[in-house]
């Protein structure tokens, strides 16, 4: 199933053929047709799985963190480790899907979806005067996203982690003003100076489950 | 000025103004229009499919056969006007981001004109009516919205590279806001994230095909993005 997403991600969407999808996942054209309609079909169905594993890994490092500033934090390094350990299928997950159509487009949503749900707990904790608008989860998880794709279009990973305190900041902000968002910011800095080759190590959390 | 009647009764001004025209055929047959005119007429008809064409099959199946059908010329046509599909997509969307930041800048511009120097303290305001502007502009071309908002392919650089400066020129137009008149900058990167969460956004939305929901989007869009004012 990965042999799509990363065929997908090193060259493109619309430059992989099903014959470079079977050289690199073995098997022949009739079995490919007989198991997928097409390569958008095949596309969809290995998205379908590595998207479900991504977010249960990234819901995971986000329950399992006390607090929810920390909860967010951790399921943002949780997702760069996994783009920098699997930078082509991340480029497929996050870059690619937006050309593969759909329905792979609609699983993409989906998880958009429900990790901006997750996100949007911390309204219990908000005073509701002072709640932030509805579509602030779906833009949050935007952002981020843009960021992710940000660099790997620049295939500069590196800046991947040098904007953990800014998108802190950004998620922080969006949700909780200008003042908390100062406060994530500098958390966020602390940790990346402290930890930075703790947190860039690891790596192949997603595959393992 | 030459001026250019149209089968659909419109009338045509000189190429520089031809872009707020919907793009009507001309007459078949000889007709007398300047053949400049007709190539400028030629090319909107195709910046204008090209977008459409995007809304339509996504980048994902694009073809220039497509463009061309929707644009009503010949493939000939087509090439004299663009090397190939991707030299199209490039030129419509320079074009629309163009037109997408004149928008925001008019808008603003016009109320600084209206009043004063109040409008020009008044960054909140200032604000609220170049993200009105930029949401009314895309409403009111929802297959523009899908191909401004939508992330092209990353194969095709010069394309990436047109988002990327329509990221950082709305980027530039939200940093103005966002500057504190007292001396703080706002974070450098800030504004780039913002703009990033705002295109997933109205991608979202511009998908659903429904106009009114990007108008809707408004006064949300407008709180998120000064959240940090």
């Amino acid at each position: 199933m990965a042999g799509v997403l990363i065929a997908c991600g090193e060259v493109g969407f619309r430059e992989t053929s099903v014959r470079a999808i079977l050289e690199r996942s073995g098997g022949h054209r009739a079995q490919f047709y007989q198991h997928f309609e097409s390569k958008e079909d095949c596309f969809a169905q290995a998205y379908a799985v590595w998207i479900e594993r991504l977010c249960v890994s990234l819901l995971e490092a986000a329950a399992t963190t006390p607090g929810w500033e920390g909860g967010v934090r951790e399921a943002i390094v949780r997702l760069f480790q996994f783009v920098t350990a699997r930078p082509a299928i991340a480029r497929a997950l996050f870059v690619e899907v937006q050309i593969a159509g759909e329905p792979a487009l609609a699983r993409h949503e989906a998880a958009i979806e429900r990790l901006a749900a997750a996100i949007d707990g911390v309204r219990a904790d908000i005073d509701p005067a002072l709640a932030p608008p509805e579509a602030t989860g779906v833009f949050v998880v935007g952002g981020i996203e843009s960021c992710v794709v940000e660099a790997l279009g620049e295939g500069n990973l590196n800046r991947l982690w040098d904007a953990l305190p800014e998108l802190m900041h950004f998620v922080a902000g969006s949700y909780l003003g200008k003042e908390e968002a100062e406060g994530a910011f500098e958390r966020a800095s602390i940790l990346l100076g402290r930890e930075r080759a703790r947190l860039t190590g690891a790596g192949e959390e997603v595959e393992e489950r | 000025m030459t001026e250019l009647r149209l089968i659909g009764g419109t009338a045509l001004a000189e190429p520089e103004e031809v872009k707020a025209v919907p793009t009507l055929r001309l007459p078949p047959g000889r007709h007398g229009i300047p053949a400049d005119l007709v190539r400028a007429h030629q090319r909107l008809r195709l910046l204008e499919a090209a977008a459409t064409a995007v809304a339509e099959q996504g980048y994902g199946r694009i073809t220039a056969a497509r463009v061309t059908e929707l644009a009503g010329v010949s493939s000939r046509t087509f090439y004299q006007h663009f090397e190939d599909l991707w030299a199209c997509l490039l030129a419509a969307y320079e074009t629309d981001a163009a037109r997408l930041c004149e928008e925001i800048e008019a808008a603003c511009a016009a109320l600084v004109e209206e009043r004063g120097p109040v409008a020009e303290a008044d960054r909140r305001g200032r604000a609220t009516v170049g993200i009105a502007a930029a949401l009314g502009f895309l409403a009111a071309e929802p297959d523009v919205a899908r191909l401004l908002s939508a992330e092209p392919p990353p194969q095709v650089a010069a394309l990436s590279g047109a988002r990327r400066d329509l990221i950082e020129r709305l980027g530039a137009l939200l940093r103005e806001v966002l500057a504190d008149p007292h001396g703080a900058t706002p974070m450098p990167g800030l504004e780039r994230r913002l703009i990033g969460a705002a295109l997933a956004l109205v991608s979202t939305r511009a998908a659903n095909g429904d106009p009114q929901r990007l108008r809707d989007l408004e006064p949300e869009l407008t709180e998120l993005l000064l959240a940090s004012l």
